[in-house]
Protein backbone atom coordinates (compact mmCIF):
# COMPACT_ATOMS: atom_id res chain seq x y z
CA UNK A 1 0.00 0.00 0.00
CA UNK A 2 2.88 2.36 0.79
CA UNK A 3 4.40 1.75 -2.63
CA UNK A 4 1.05 2.37 -4.30
CA UNK A 5 0.80 5.63 -2.34
CA UNK A 6 4.28 6.64 -3.47
CA UNK A 7 3.49 5.83 -7.11
CA UNK A 8 0.27 7.84 -6.92
CA UNK A 9 1.97 10.83 -5.28
CA UNK A 10 4.74 10.71 -7.87
CA UNK A 11 2.31 10.20 -10.78
CA UNK A 12 3.83 6.84 -11.64
CA UNK A 13 1.10 4.65 -13.12
CA UNK A 14 0.96 1.42 -11.12
CA UNK A 15 -1.12 -1.66 -10.51
CA UNK A 16 -1.08 -4.43 -7.92
CA UNK A 17 -0.17 -7.88 -9.18
CA UNK A 18 -1.46 -10.76 -7.04
CA UNK A 19 1.15 -13.32 -5.97
CA UNK A 20 -0.80 -16.16 -7.59
CA UNK A 21 -0.73 -14.53 -11.00
CA UNK A 22 1.76 -15.79 -13.56
CA UNK A 23 2.58 -12.81 -15.77
CA UNK A 24 3.99 -9.30 -15.50
CA UNK A 25 3.47 -8.60 -19.18
CA UNK A 26 3.04 -4.96 -20.08
CA UNK A 27 4.92 -3.59 -17.06
CA UNK A 28 8.14 -1.57 -17.29
CA UNK A 29 9.14 -2.13 -13.69
CA UNK A 30 8.23 -4.59 -10.94
CA UNK A 31 8.41 -3.52 -7.30
CA UNK A 32 8.58 -6.14 -4.57
CA UNK A 33 7.50 -4.16 -1.52
CA UNK A 34 8.39 -4.69 2.09
CA UNK A 35 6.36 -6.63 4.62
CA UNK A 36 6.54 -10.15 5.98
CA UNK A 37 5.76 -12.59 3.19
CA UNK A 38 4.68 -15.97 4.58
CA UNK A 39 5.26 -14.66 8.09
CA UNK A 40 9.04 -14.76 7.50
CA UNK A 41 8.85 -18.49 8.27
CA UNK A 42 12.03 -20.50 7.68
CA UNK A 43 13.99 -17.44 6.43
CA UNK A 44 12.85 -14.02 5.31
CA UNK A 45 11.82 -14.11 1.68
CA UNK A 46 12.55 -17.77 1.02
CA UNK A 47 8.98 -19.08 0.80
CA UNK A 48 7.88 -16.14 -1.34
CA UNK A 49 10.36 -17.14 -4.01
CA UNK A 50 8.15 -20.12 -4.77
CA UNK A 51 5.05 -17.97 -5.37
CA UNK A 52 3.58 -18.47 -8.86
CA UNK A 53 4.33 -14.87 -9.84
CA UNK A 54 8.05 -15.19 -9.10
CA UNK A 55 8.81 -17.22 -12.22
CA UNK A 56 7.43 -14.34 -14.26
CA UNK A 57 9.46 -11.83 -12.24
CA UNK A 58 12.63 -13.89 -12.68
CA UNK A 59 12.04 -14.13 -16.41
CA UNK A 60 11.27 -10.40 -16.60
CA UNK A 61 14.50 -9.52 -14.77
CA UNK A 62 16.62 -11.84 -16.89
CA UNK A 63 15.30 -10.11 -20.00
CA UNK A 64 16.43 -6.76 -18.59
CA UNK A 65 13.18 -5.60 -16.98
CA UNK A 66 13.61 -3.27 -14.01
CA UNK A 67 12.97 -4.86 -10.63
CA UNK A 68 13.20 -3.09 -7.29
CA UNK A 69 12.92 -5.01 -4.02
CA UNK A 70 12.41 -3.04 -0.84
CA UNK A 71 13.13 -4.58 2.58
CA UNK A 72 11.42 -8.00 2.42
CA UNK A 73 11.51 -7.55 -1.36
CA UNK A 74 15.32 -7.27 -1.12
CA UNK A 75 15.37 -10.48 0.92
CA UNK A 76 13.32 -12.22 -1.78
CA UNK A 77 15.71 -11.01 -4.51
CA UNK A 78 18.68 -12.53 -2.68
CA UNK A 79 16.84 -15.81 -2.09
CA UNK A 80 15.97 -16.01 -5.79
CA UNK A 81 19.65 -15.31 -6.61
CA UNK A 82 18.99 -12.18 -8.65
CA UNK A 83 21.21 -10.43 -6.11
CA UNK A 84 24.22 -11.85 -4.28
CA UNK A 85 24.51 -12.27 -0.53
CA UNK A 86 21.79 -12.49 2.07
CA UNK A 87 20.30 -10.58 5.01
CA UNK A 88 20.90 -11.72 8.56
CA UNK A 89 19.31 -10.67 11.82
CA UNK A 90 20.42 -7.21 12.90
CA UNK A 91 23.58 -7.57 14.93
CA UNK A 92 21.90 -6.05 17.99
CA UNK A 93 19.00 -8.56 17.56
CA UNK A 94 16.48 -5.74 17.68
CA UNK A 95 13.94 -4.47 15.23
CA UNK A 96 15.23 -1.08 14.13
CA UNK A 97 12.91 1.68 13.03
CA UNK A 98 14.50 5.05 12.37
CA UNK A 99 15.67 7.45 9.70
CA UNK A 100 19.16 6.77 8.36
CA UNK A 101 21.53 8.58 6.02
CA UNK A 102 22.55 6.80 2.87
CA UNK A 103 25.51 7.67 0.69
CA UNK A 104 24.78 7.02 -2.97
CA UNK A 105 27.71 5.13 -4.45
CA UNK A 106 26.96 4.86 -8.13
CA UNK A 107 25.78 7.93 -10.03
CA UNK A 108 24.92 5.84 -13.07
CA UNK A 109 22.63 3.52 -11.10
CA UNK A 110 19.25 3.55 -12.87
CA UNK A 111 17.29 3.61 -9.62
CA UNK A 112 19.08 6.60 -8.07
CA UNK A 113 20.19 8.48 -11.20
CA UNK A 114 17.90 11.48 -10.71
CA UNK A 115 18.97 12.16 -7.15
CA UNK A 116 20.14 15.72 -6.61
CA UNK A 117 21.84 14.73 -3.38
CA UNK A 118 24.78 12.47 -2.58
CA UNK A 119 23.33 11.50 0.77
CA UNK A 120 19.66 10.59 1.17
CA UNK A 121 17.70 10.38 4.39
CA UNK A 122 15.27 7.44 4.37
CA UNK A 123 13.56 5.36 7.04
CA UNK A 124 14.53 1.78 7.82
CA UNK A 125 12.22 -0.65 9.60
CA UNK A 126 13.56 -4.19 9.84
CA UNK A 127 14.72 -6.98 12.09
CA UNK A 128 16.79 -8.74 9.44
CA UNK A 129 18.63 -6.13 7.42
CA UNK A 130 22.18 -7.10 8.22
CA UNK A 131 23.60 -7.56 4.73
CA UNK A 132 26.11 -10.37 4.47
CA UNK A 133 28.14 -11.77 1.60
CA UNK A 134 31.43 -13.63 1.17
CA UNK A 135 34.68 -11.70 0.68
CA UNK A 136 34.70 -12.79 -2.96
CA UNK A 137 31.17 -11.49 -3.48
CA UNK A 138 32.04 -8.19 -1.79
CA UNK A 139 34.94 -7.76 -4.18
CA UNK A 140 32.64 -8.66 -7.08
CA UNK A 141 30.13 -6.01 -5.93
CA UNK A 142 32.81 -3.35 -5.50
CA UNK A 143 34.69 -4.13 -8.73
CA UNK A 144 31.51 -3.89 -10.78
CA UNK A 145 30.02 -0.78 -9.15
CA UNK A 146 27.07 -2.78 -7.85
CA UNK A 147 26.86 -1.13 -4.42
CA UNK A 148 24.14 1.47 -4.83
CA UNK A 149 23.99 2.90 -1.31
CA UNK A 150 25.72 2.57 2.05
CA UNK A 151 24.75 3.63 5.56
CA UNK A 152 26.59 6.84 6.39
CA UNK A 153 26.55 10.02 8.43
CA UNK A 154 24.70 13.06 7.07
CA UNK A 155 27.95 14.19 5.48
CA UNK A 156 28.60 10.84 3.88
CA UNK A 157 31.03 9.29 6.36
CA UNK A 158 30.66 5.51 6.19
CA UNK A 159 31.89 4.06 9.44
CA UNK A 160 30.80 1.63 12.10
CA UNK A 161 29.08 4.36 14.11
CA UNK A 162 26.73 4.90 11.19
CA UNK A 163 26.05 1.24 10.54
CA UNK A 164 22.68 0.49 12.15
CA UNK A 165 22.50 -3.28 11.70
CA UNK A 166 25.99 -4.70 11.16
CA UNK A 167 25.85 -4.89 7.36
CA UNK A 168 29.08 -5.81 5.59
CA UNK A 169 30.81 -2.64 4.32
CA UNK A 170 27.80 -0.58 5.46
CA UNK A 171 25.81 -1.90 2.49
CA UNK A 172 22.18 -0.75 2.38
CA UNK A 173 21.37 -1.37 -1.27
CA UNK A 174 22.90 -3.23 -4.21
CA UNK A 175 22.15 -3.99 -7.84
CA UNK A 176 22.90 -6.93 -10.07
CA UNK A 177 25.79 -6.64 -12.50
CA UNK A 178 23.54 -5.48 -15.34
CA UNK A 179 22.04 -2.81 -13.08
CA UNK A 180 18.38 -3.61 -13.76
CA UNK A 181 17.71 -5.32 -10.42
CA UNK A 182 17.94 -3.26 -7.24
CA UNK A 183 17.46 -4.33 -3.64
CA UNK A 184 17.52 -2.01 -0.65
CA UNK A 185 16.59 -2.22 3.01
CA UNK A 186 15.46 1.44 3.45
CA UNK A 187 11.94 2.45 2.49
CA UNK A 188 11.90 5.17 -0.20
CA UNK A 189 8.10 4.83 -0.43
CA UNK A 190 7.85 6.21 3.11
CA UNK A 191 9.70 9.40 2.22
CA UNK A 192 7.51 10.94 -0.45
CA UNK A 193 4.77 13.57 -0.40
CA UNK A 194 3.80 14.44 3.16
CA UNK A 195 6.19 11.84 4.57
CA UNK A 196 9.48 13.23 3.26
CA UNK A 197 11.34 14.27 0.18
CA UNK A 198 14.36 12.09 -0.37
CA UNK A 199 12.37 9.01 -1.39
CA UNK A 200 11.06 10.98 -4.33
CA UNK A 201 14.43 10.84 -6.07
CA UNK A 202 14.11 7.07 -6.32
CA UNK A 203 10.61 7.24 -7.79
CA UNK A 204 11.68 9.98 -10.18
CA UNK A 205 14.58 7.80 -11.26
CA UNK A 206 12.14 5.08 -12.28
CA UNK A 207 11.24 7.67 -14.90
CA UNK A 208 8.42 5.62 -16.25
CA UNK B 1 10.75 -43.00 5.74
CA UNK B 2 11.83 -40.47 8.33
CA UNK B 3 14.58 -38.00 7.75
CA UNK B 4 16.11 -35.36 9.92
CA UNK B 5 17.66 -32.23 8.48
CA UNK B 6 19.89 -30.05 10.63
CA UNK B 7 20.80 -26.59 9.43
CA UNK B 8 23.56 -24.68 11.19
CA UNK B 9 25.16 -21.28 10.61
CA UNK B 10 28.54 -21.55 8.86
CA UNK B 11 31.53 -21.27 11.18
CA UNK B 12 32.58 -17.91 9.76
CA UNK B 13 29.17 -16.33 10.34
CA UNK B 14 28.60 -14.31 13.47
CA UNK B 15 25.58 -15.75 15.27
CA UNK B 16 24.23 -12.96 17.49
CA UNK B 17 21.38 -15.17 18.72
CA UNK B 18 23.78 -17.85 19.88
CA UNK B 19 25.99 -15.24 21.49
CA UNK B 20 23.06 -13.75 23.45
CA UNK B 21 22.01 -17.21 24.65
CA UNK B 22 25.60 -18.07 25.58
CA UNK B 23 25.89 -14.94 27.73
CA UNK B 24 22.65 -15.67 29.58
CA UNK B 25 23.59 -19.35 29.97
CA UNK B 26 26.95 -18.42 31.52
CA UNK B 27 25.31 -16.05 33.96
CA UNK B 28 22.67 -18.64 34.89
CA UNK B 29 25.11 -21.50 35.33
CA UNK B 30 28.03 -19.55 36.67
CA UNK B 31 30.16 -21.71 34.37
CA UNK B 32 32.09 -21.13 31.17
CA UNK B 33 30.37 -21.96 27.91
CA UNK B 34 32.74 -21.62 24.97
CA UNK B 35 30.16 -21.30 22.25
CA UNK B 36 26.47 -21.71 21.44
CA UNK B 37 25.30 -21.61 17.87
CA UNK B 38 21.65 -21.70 16.91
CA UNK B 39 20.44 -23.78 14.00
CA UNK B 40 17.24 -25.36 12.72
CA UNK B 41 15.95 -28.91 12.95
CA UNK B 42 13.44 -30.47 10.55
CA UNK B 43 11.63 -33.81 10.84
CA UNK B 44 10.50 -34.99 7.44
CA UNK B 45 8.35 -37.99 6.55
CA UNK B 46 8.30 -39.13 2.93
CA UNK B 47 8.78 -42.26 0.82
CA UNK B 48 11.09 -40.32 -1.48
CA UNK B 49 14.80 -41.26 -1.57
CA UNK B 50 17.60 -39.46 0.23
CA UNK B 51 18.47 -37.43 -2.90
CA UNK B 52 15.07 -35.75 -2.84
CA UNK B 53 15.50 -34.71 0.76
CA UNK B 54 19.05 -33.53 -0.01
CA UNK B 55 17.61 -31.33 -2.77
CA UNK B 56 15.00 -29.93 -0.39
CA UNK B 57 17.63 -29.26 2.28
CA UNK B 58 19.97 -27.58 -0.18
CA UNK B 59 17.46 -25.43 -2.05
CA UNK B 60 14.81 -24.52 0.49
CA UNK B 61 15.70 -25.43 4.05
CA UNK B 62 19.15 -23.82 4.01
CA UNK B 63 20.82 -20.83 2.40
CA UNK B 64 24.28 -21.81 1.20
CA UNK B 65 25.62 -18.30 1.70
CA UNK B 66 25.32 -18.57 5.45
CA UNK B 67 24.33 -22.10 6.43
CA UNK B 68 25.45 -25.74 6.25
CA UNK B 69 23.05 -28.66 6.32
CA UNK B 70 23.15 -32.35 7.25
CA UNK B 71 20.54 -34.91 6.26
CA UNK B 72 20.16 -37.93 8.52
CA UNK B 73 18.04 -40.98 7.75
CA UNK B 74 16.36 -42.41 10.84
Amino acid sequence: MDCKYACDVMSVKSEFVWYEETSVKGFDCVILPGGFSYGDYLRSGVLAKFSPIMNAVLDFAKKGGYVMGICNGFQILTEIHLLVGTLLKNNNLRFIHKDVNLKLENSSCFFTRYSKKDVLKLPIAHGEGNYFCSDDDLKYLEDNGMIAMRYSSSDGKMDIANNPNGSVANIAGITNKEGNVFGLMPHPERAVGDLGKDGEYIWKSLGI
Amino acid sequence: MKYTVIVTPKKAILDPQGKAIKNVAQNYLGKTIDSIRVGKYFEIETDEPLETVEKLAKNILSNEVIEDYRVLKS
